[in-house]
């Protein structure tokens, strides 16, 4: 089934093709048929009622469902990269998490220090440089609006920060990496406010960095920054511009 | 449910409770009015002076000091050959094990958690005699067989602690490194080990009761009654669970039994020392790695 979505700003370049994806969990079909694209460096939100796999579209997306025993994928998932299409299954999957980063719905800092938790995925990559990874922690914490809280206590334990801090630093973490596409599963629903204003005038700044791809249960959010909405629904992402349903969620 | 009932049944945990108490209570009294008398240097060093005997200067001959550092050597080389392949063990059955083949691990490590441990005994002695047979006549049951033997006995239960603590890892713990771009193996040593140690020290603190106070494997593996501290991993060593065992089955003197509940106090003293001394470090550990919520 194609994928239409309601298109706020006209599309410009494809990151990711999605053709006839087909997901199963211990063989009931969860996604049935997806078709759709994701516009580069564009904030582009799926909606849709709780249960109905959004989150499992964005864990195939940057192949984190691999973790969970059962699963399996039907169909083809491209990756814009170096301006070739790279079937996501033919990356090693390393390599395609630094390129696909991922923030969840609940702040998960790791139990370690401030820095330490933005240098994680350096260190991963096995980068020594002290001064390169000084530069780059610094870099995320400022594009993050993080730095001037922080500044002075960056060796203070990271479970310390408030919740919307937290998933601040996860975004920071997750941005150290320079990838080309961030997920964010539903980023402010576990947030005040005030909080989830914060992450959504910086998801809105980060879109001129990478592509964005957000699934969202807030309307106010997804109505307000994105560039694109998606709806899935019934396992289908929908094939009609559906206006209503965003003015649904708002009541 | 009906008052009563509930009643009841709080009265029976509050008397459970009490009476495992009491019962812990009672024990250590009997020990403690048995056997404070005989606690003194002499029960430990002989005729030795206990300088010369600590600092291994002269060989204690009747006293308790060889079948102490037995055990505490029996101890760290058990817990030292079965951490690394308890551990490995557990985070295979956690995280690499296929599906098909999980309940045959999970049913094979029931059975080994359930062996008798005289049965573990009675194979380490075929190996060693088999060994004597095959490979060098200088192999006689001894200290590396009896330690290889208690860390086949313990490993269930450091197998099962990491497995469990893996298994019932939040997911979203399990997916933060692989997320980030880690490998499998980055996401175990720098994540998920982490986040569980205070638990994997669970499962060592077990095995250390366990193998502080088990006399039928090391009975038929290479302790002996009178063997001087241990000089090499292939000779034969002396153990207070052993001691206290031959003393309270074939004592010649009431002298000798009092002896017996001395090694008794000794013996529960250094579990309460190792198990304590892990429990901080547990704590440690909790603290430095406290999961969030």
């Amino acid at each position: 089934m194609p994928l239409i979505h309601r298109k706020f700003t006209p599309m410009k370049n494809i990151k990711i093709r999605i053709n006839d994806l087909n997901f199963f969990y211990k063989k009931r079909p969860v996604l049935k048929g997806l078709k759709g694209v994701v516009e580069e460096k564009a904030i582009t939100t799926i909606i849709g009622p709780s249960g109905v796999g959004k989150t499992t579209f964005l864990m195939i997306i940057n192949r984190l469902y691999e973790s969970i025993p059962g699963c399996r994928v039907e169909g083809k998932v491209e990756i814009e990269l170096n301006d070739k299409y790279i079937d996501i299954h033919k990356l090693p999957v390393t390599t395609l998490r630094k390129k696909v980063g991922m923030v969840f719905q609940v702040p998960n800092p790791l139990p370690m220090s401030i820095f330490k938790n933005i240098a994680f995925p350096l260190r991963l990559s096995g980068i020594k440089d002290r001064k390169y990874i000084n530069d780059k922690v610094r870099g995320a914490l400022k594009d993050a609006f993080l730095w001037d809280e922080v500044k002075d206590r960056l060796n203070d334990s990271a479970l310390e920060l408030s919740g919307g801090q937290q998933q601040r630093l996860c975004i920071a973490r997750a941005m150290i990496m320079e990838p080309e596409v961030l997920l964010f599963d539903e980023p402010t629903s576990s947030l005040d406010m005030e909080a989830a204003l914060k992450i959504t005038r910086l998801l809105k700044t980060l879109k001129q960095r990478c592509t964005l791809v957000i699934v969202s249960h807030y309307a106010d959010l997804t109505r307000r920054i994105s560039d694109h909405v998606l709806t899935l629904k019934e396992g289908v992402l929908s094939t009609t511009a559906n206006p209503q349903i965003i003015e649904k969620l708002d009541q | 449910m009906n008052r009563f009932v509930e009643y009841q049944i709080k009265l029976f945990c509050w008397i459970s409770g009490i009476v495992l108490i009491s019962a812990i209570g009672i024990i250590l009294a009997f020990l403690f009015h048995k056997g404070i008398s005989s606690l003194n240097f002499s029960l430990i060093f002989g005729e030795t002076r206990p300088l010369d005997g600590l600092l291994l200067r002269n060989e204690v001959f009747d006293g308790l000091f060889p079948a102490i550092v037995g055990t505490l050597l029996l101890i760290f080389t058990s817990i030292f050959w079965a951490i690394p392949i308890g551990v490995a063990s557990g985070i295979y059955l956690a995280e690499y094990c296929n599906i098909k083949w999980k309940p045959l691990f999970n049913l094979m490590l029931d059975v080994l958690a359930g062996i008798p441990s005289i049965l573990v005994g009675l194979f380490g002695f075929a190996v060693s005699v088999f060994l004597h047979k095959h490979l060098s006549e200088h192999i006689y049951p001894c200290f590396l067989i009896s330690s290889l033997a208690l860390a086949c006995l313990v490993l269930p239960y450091i197998i099962r602690t990491t497995e469990q603590s893996l298994v019932n890892l939040p997911f979203f713990v399990k997916t933060t490194g692989l997320a980030l771009g880690a490998s499998r193996l980055q996401n175990i040593l720098f994540i998920l080990i982490p986040y569980n140690l205070s638990r994997i020290i669970s499962g060592i603190i077990l095995a250390i009761g366990r193998c502080a106070e088990d006399t039928a494997v090391i009975m038929l593996t290479g302790v002996v009654a009178m063997a001087g501290i241990p000089n090499s991993l292939l000779s034969q060593y002396e153990a207070l669970p052993f001691y206290i065992f031959y003393i309270s089955s074939d004592y010649n003197s009431q002298e000798e039994l009092m002896n017996g509940f001395g090694a008794c106090i000794i013996l529960l003293s250094i579990c309460v020392f190792l198990l304590t001394l892990s429990h901080i470090l547990k704590r440690k550990a909790a603290i430095r790695f406290a999961t969030h919520t």
